[in-house]
């Protein structure tokens, strides 16, 4: 398994739509956020999903979210994490400073 | 909902009533027999163009019957048929 990113770094989820089932929310496309763990590789949820192999294997991260950068309107304490569990192919490099 | 406004939530807990019992049992039968995985299940409950309108085992039964025509294991006609004989069993027990 070779993962692009290891834990601790900045990461943005892929702002754009990708046609078909996807397994990232919406309301985390765009948005910064930072690796917490590599969770392993899975066979691609989004081709299993219309009954293929899933081959190749993608990476799994954990990311954790700020609150505040995720709702326009949050007020809650601003350490606030929101963890989700995004595919390599929806994250590209950057996000928090 | 899915990151968009929604109302308050029910949290009392309550029985699953039968028909939600079977459209489980369904599932799982149709999963052991490798005719359908959880993943495609998942999609075609995304897919359903009336979601939002739907309980939680609405969407299953909807997407399960949707699973079962597109891979071409049961047609339409054959899954209403089926359903209105078990309505009529269910009415006169």
């Amino acid at each position: 398994m070779t993962a692009r990113f290891v834990s601790g770094d900045p990461v943005r989820v892929r702002p754009g739509a990708k046609p078909g089932h996807v397994r990232t929310p919406d309301y985390l496309k765009g948005k910064p956020g930072r690796v917490e763990s590599v969770l392993g590789a899975y066979p691609n949820p989004e081709d299993l999903a219309y009954g293929l192999s899933g081959q190749p294997e993608r990476v799994l991260y954990k990311v954790g979210f700020r609150q505040g950068a995720l709702w326009p309107d949050y007020e809650g304490p601003a350490e606030e994490t929101l963890y989700a569990d995004v595919y390599e192919h929806w994250l590209e490099p950057g996000g928090e400073e | 909902m899915g990151g968009e406004p929604a109302g308050p939530i029910n949290q009392q807990g309550h029985e699953p009533e039968d028909w939600e019992r079977l459209a489980d049992a369904i599932n799982a039968a149709l999963g052991k027999k490798g005719l359908q995985t959880t993943d495609e299940h998942r999609r075609a409950i995304e897919s359903l163009p009336n979601y939002r309108d739907l309980a939680y085992y609405e969407r299953w039964a909807s997407a399960t019957e949707k699973l079962l025509v597109e891979k071409g294991l049961l047609t339409k006609i054959e899954i209403d048929e089926r359903a209105a004989d078990l309505h009529r069993r269910w009415e006169n027990a």
